[in-house]
């Protein structure tokens, strides 16, 4: 298994007014695979989701990575996890606002030893023309390729996508849907998703349910579709 | 209800307190520094001014060669003015300096006692306060004569009122309180003193003050004659002449404009410090200022609270400078002055001018520029406030950066030109932190460097003025005949070295600088001590009486020169051209061609010399000409000369005769009066300079990381090591500073330069060539270095601090 993640548990404040997000959870996850965490708000997803890319730490319980457990590091070693390991998508883009577009995607590029090629990415991403703009004179959707491309410069193992297509309107998410899921097939990176729209799950290999910090389905997709079909 | 907003004041001091603190560090110590400096200039000032009535200084004194009989004192005393007996001994010391020994007085130039108490019994002695620090001598101390015969145990220590600055001779060109002093001992203590050095020093007071100083030149002047005819007088000096008494009250307040100047520097350069970060909160406060307005709060209540902060910290700086002004820093400014005059003791005066120029003019400073700057940042519509577009009508276009350019490099000049204005500021800042502290290494060296200058150059070992006796020029016809013919006998030499030279002192004409003593030499054709051919250098010398042109005339193509008013009766003379002393060159920028206008001191008279030549003579403002025409132009006879030049010491002279020897002492009385006078400051100057520099780019660099939290943050996430983010944001700022120090260095030279010169033109007379020693710049350029080292490490601390979930606030 590439990705297990066994008991987390994970809580926020103390006495009167801790909060429980997570309580206990355990999922496995193998290479490759385009894997959808799904819930409402306060259900504990991006909590988990920050937890795997080791941005955030468990309370309780272990995740293991192509054999590495998490717990174990220092936080130079979670340094070079996320280096060696993820990319990371979020909903509001991050980029760095006084880099251009190619600058942006080469800041991954630097973390990696064997990096995709920028210009081919840049044309796979549709911005190749957009290359010298800063970030202030994109488009939402041209923004998100851009963090798109700065996290899978580096090919990593693992792509975390924290509400990606959150801020996007329906034409610009169903395209930044189809983006990734031409770097899963192209690139083979693992995918974990948070989202909340429910209609992106059937474009997953595996679907899990959170509410109240617990998981309360998980399953393999039997009838995926392309993301190009979805609809909501 | 009160505005809700306030209530965020404080906690965003909180949260900002590092910020808040070192500026108001900085403002507390320039306030309270500034503020210091203004009590204690202006209560020393009041203090000073009040003295001449509260100890009743005298109105002028004069010095006879014998005590004055009973009738004489009546008969001067019936010219106007009351007679004071302020008889005087000087005494070598085993260390070195001259005492000048006073017995106590009661009636006139009275003594402040300021440690100890006055000597009560015989071998006891109370000496001058600050003769006594640059001696290192305390109460309790023993004095001992040079021959080793007398002591005295010193039981105070005072301020004689007509000595606040310690001139030894009215003609010297500065005073010298390290190597002479003055004391007031017992009569009886006096008696036992040598007598044979007795100085007939009498003071007087007139009668009916003269109201102004031209009444009292008119008055002083018809006094001296009268004087003379009744007894024989050997030096007279009226108040208004004597520099031991007016040198102190020119001086002082002089410093103020610069210290003012640079208060308002620090003041506008934090403004603008508090500008940037207003700039930098506003772009972080997008979403509330946004949601604000668009809830109907309206941009006069915003720019009000976003201005609270900086104009109260500017405020409660200034307040508590003040106190600390008024409090310590006022002691340590006192002390500036008490390291250079010989003050008495002061009472605090309030000053409301102090403190409206360190209050409320810093705080308004603060409210014109945070005000602009709000007003700028907030035009913007409430809609694009929410959708943190604030880069107003024109969208920024990425400057185009090759990738063949390694990413890391690329980062850094995105970061250099992302912080364009805070960089800006930190080059200025830089640029006026440098200057001071640039000030602080080169004075002590450009001094000694002056006196190394100096001994390399001086004409002779020994100048010897010699001293007509006053008896020669006033009093009975007889009387003075005869003491001209015995000046005549005595004050020849035998010895070889010996070159006779005539002088005449002239004053450059007052103009936006004060009128400055220039001595002419008249030298003998082939003279062994200065090395000017005059031969072929012959020009017109003219004479003017009654112009009123107050400016150098300089005619730059070498034709004769007539005086400009028509007139005036020209007297013109065929005369050789003049050579000028480097340092007169340098002083006025003054080049061969050119023509110099001087006058006597107290009269009209005007002369016109043309510059053939500039001779390197660094000690003093000269001119150089054949003795001849010296003695031509004044009138003083074809014989005629003033002194010797030697490179022995002439023994042979009567000293009453010697006036005065220029010594190598006596040209770097300057220099090393100033080391005195400033040296002790120049520390606190360097420090103040480093201070403002490390609040400088500490709060910079602050604003730089802060601005690019988020970004550190995405980094840090995407993997990158504190190292690697350092090496982005902390090594941009790194280049920006060693370029700032780097370019700042010559533009520093050149101000530098200018203030230089400015400082020389009104501070002080002669001249001291700016010398910059090239390790200035190395210590320039390492303290710079050193400081960011520090600043760096903080912010290398900051980075680490940066969490990563500042990057998933989703704020963009």
């Amino acid at each position: 298994m590439f990705l297990q993640i066994q008991g987390i548990k994970k809580s926020f404040g103390a006495g009167d007014s801790r909060v429980d997000v997570l309580k206990g959870l355990d999922l496995d996850i193998e290479r490759g695979e385009f894997c959808v965490l799904l819930g409402p708000s306060g259900s504990g997803k991006s909590t988990l989701l920050n937890i795997i890319g080791g941005i955030d730490s468990a309370d309780e319980g272990n995740l293991v990575i192509d054999g590495e457990c998490l717990a174990d590091m220092s936080e130079k070693k979670l340094s070079l996890y996320r280096r060696k390991h993820l990319g990371y998508i979020f909903q509001m883009y991050n980029l760095i606002p006084n880099l251009t577009v190619r600058e942006n995607i080469e800041v991954g590029a630097y973390l990696s030893d064997k990096p995709l090629d920028v210009d081919e990415l840049l044309h796979t991403l549709g911005i190749y023309e957009h290359q010298r703009k800063l970030p202030n004179q994109l488009s939402g959707g041209q923004q998100q390729r851009t963090a798109i491309g700065r996290a899978i410069v580096k090919n990593p193992d693992i792509l975390l996508c924290d509400e990606p297509t959150g801020a996007l309107d329906y034409n610009t998410s169903k395209e930044i849907l189809k983006l990734i899921e031409t770097v899963n097939q192209k690139y083979g990176n693992t995918i974990v998703m948070v989202t909340h729209n429910d209609a992106i799950k059937d474009m997953a290999d595996r679907v899990v349910k959170l509410r109240d910090g617990m998981i309360r389905k998980n399953y393999m997709n039997e009838h995926k579709i392309p993301a190009a079909e979805l609809d909501w | 209800m009160k505005n809700p907003l306030h209530k965020r004041l404080p906690r965003e001091l909180k949260g900002e307190l590092g910020k808040y603190l070192v500026v108001f560090i900085l403002m507390v110590l320039t306030i309270g520094m500034v503020s210091g400096f203004l009590v204690a200039d202006g209560s020393m000032i009041v203090a000073y001014n009040d003295g001449f009535e509260k100890y009743n200084i005298e109105n002028g004194n004069f010095r006879t060669n014998q005590q004055i009989y009973k009738s004489q004192k009546e008969e001067i005393q019936n010219l106007g003015i009351k007679l004071y007996e302020n008889f005087y001994i000087e005494e070598p010391l085993d260390n070195g300096s001259t005492m000048r020994f006073f017995k106590n007085r009661t009636e006139i130039n009275g003594v402040c006692l300021m440690k100890g108490e006055f000597p009560k019994a015989t071998g006891e002695i109370a000496i001058d306060r600050m003769y006594a620090d640059n001696n290192e001598l305390k109460v309790g101390d023993t004095l001992k004569s040079q021959s080793g015969k007398q002591t005295w145990k010193i039981t105070g220590l005072v301020a004689l009122s007509d000595y606040s600055c310690l001139f030894q001779n009215n003609n010297d060109s500065m005073f010298d309180s390290v190597k002479f002093g003055v004391s007031v001992v017992t009569p009886e203590e006096f008696d036992t003193l040598d007598q044979d050095k007795l100085q007939y020093n009498y003071s007087w007071i007139y009668d009916k003050q003269p109201k102004t100083e031209k009444k009292e030149k008119d008055v002083s002047e018809e006094l001296m004659e009268n004087i003379g005819e009744i007894v024989t007088l050997e030096a007279f000096v009226p108040r208004y002449l004597n520099q031991a008494i007016t040198f102190t009250g020119d001086d002082m307040g002089s410093d103020k404009a610069m210290m003012i100047i640079l208060l308002y520097i620090v003041i506008v350069i934090m403004a603008f410090v508090f500008g940037i970060t207003i700039s930098n909160t506003i772009r972080r406060e997008a979403g509330v200022i946004g949601t604000l307005r668009a809830s109907g709060y309206t941009r006069k209540e915003l720019i009000r609270h976003y201005m609270a902060l900086p104009v109260l910290v500017t405020l409660l700086g200034a307040l508590v400078g003040n106190i600390l002004g008024y409090t310590v820093f006022k002691n340590v400014c006192a002390g500036m002055y008490y390291g250079s005059y010989s003050l008495p003791t002061y009472v605090t005066v309030w000053s409301a001018e102090a403190f409206l120029l360190t209050t409320v003019v810093p705080v308004i400073i603060m409210l014109v520029v945070n005000y602009g700057v709000l007003r700028h940042k907030l035009r913007l519509s409430p809609l694009k406030f929410l959708r943190r577009d604030l880069s107003g009508r024109k969208r920024k276009k990425a400057i185009n950066l090759s990738p063949v350019i390694k990413i890391f490099s690329r980062f850094r000049l995105r970061v250099i030109f992302q912080n364009m204005s805070n960089y800006l500021v930190l080059f200025i800042g830089i640029i006026f932190a440098n200057l001071l502290l640039m000030f602080g290494l080169l004075l002590p060296s450009a001094l000694s460097h002056y006196q190394v200058e100096i001994q390399n150059n001086m004409l002779a070992k020994y100048q010897y003025m010699l001293q007509v006796p006053v008896s020669a020029a006033s009093g009975n016809k007889f009387d003075g005949l005869i003491s001209l013919l015995e000046f005549y006998m005595d004050s020849r030499t035998d010895n070889e070295d010996a070159e006779e030279f005539s002088a005449y002192s002239l004053n450059t004409l007052p103009g936006k600088y004060k009128s400055e003593e220039v001595l002419l030499y008249g030298i003998e054709p082939d003279s062994r001590y200065v090395a000017i051919d005059f031969n072929d250098t012959k020009d017109t010398y003219e004479s003017s009486e009654n112009t009123t042109d107050t400016k150098d005339k300089k005619d730059e193509a070498g034709n004769k020169v007539k005086a400009d008013n028509k007139n005036t009766a020209n007297a013109e003379k065929e005369s050789a051209a003049v050579y000028i002393s480097s340092a007169y060159a340098d002083k006025f920028l003054l080049h061969v061609g050119d023509t110099i206008t001087l006058k006597e001191k107290y009269e009209k008279e005007k002369y016109l010399f043309k510059i053939a030549g500039v001779y390197d003579y660094t000690a003093a403002l000269c001119v150089f000409m054949p003795r001849s025409e010296l003695n031509d132009i004044f009138d003083l006879g074809e014989d005629y000369y003033s002194g010797y030049f030697s490179d022995t010491e002439l023994t042979d002279i009567k000293s009453q005769y010697i006036g005065s020897v220029v010594d190598l002492d006596a040209l770097t009385k300057i220099s090393r009066q100033l080391d005195v006078s400033m040296g002790s400051m120049m520390g606190m100057v360097n420090g103040f300079a480093i201070v403002i520099y490390m609040v400088l780019i500490y709060l910079l660099s602050k604003i730089i990381i802060e601005k690019n939290a988020q970004s550190i943050s995405m980094v840090k996430i995407l993997g990158y090591t504190n190292g690697e983010i350092s090496r982005l944001y902390i090594l941009s700022t790194s280049l920006v500073v060693v370029l700032c120090l780097l370019l700042s260095l010559p533009l520093e030279t050149v101000i530098m330069k200018v203030l230089f010169r400015e400082m020389m033109l009104s501070s002080i007379s002669g001249w001291i060539t700016l010398w910059i020693d090239p390790m200035i710049y190395l210590q320039m350029f390492a303290a710079g270095i050193v400081t960011y080292a520090v600043v760096a490490l903080l912010e290398f601390r900051r980075i680490k601090k940066v969490p990563m979930d500042e990057a998933l606030k989703n704020v963009e």
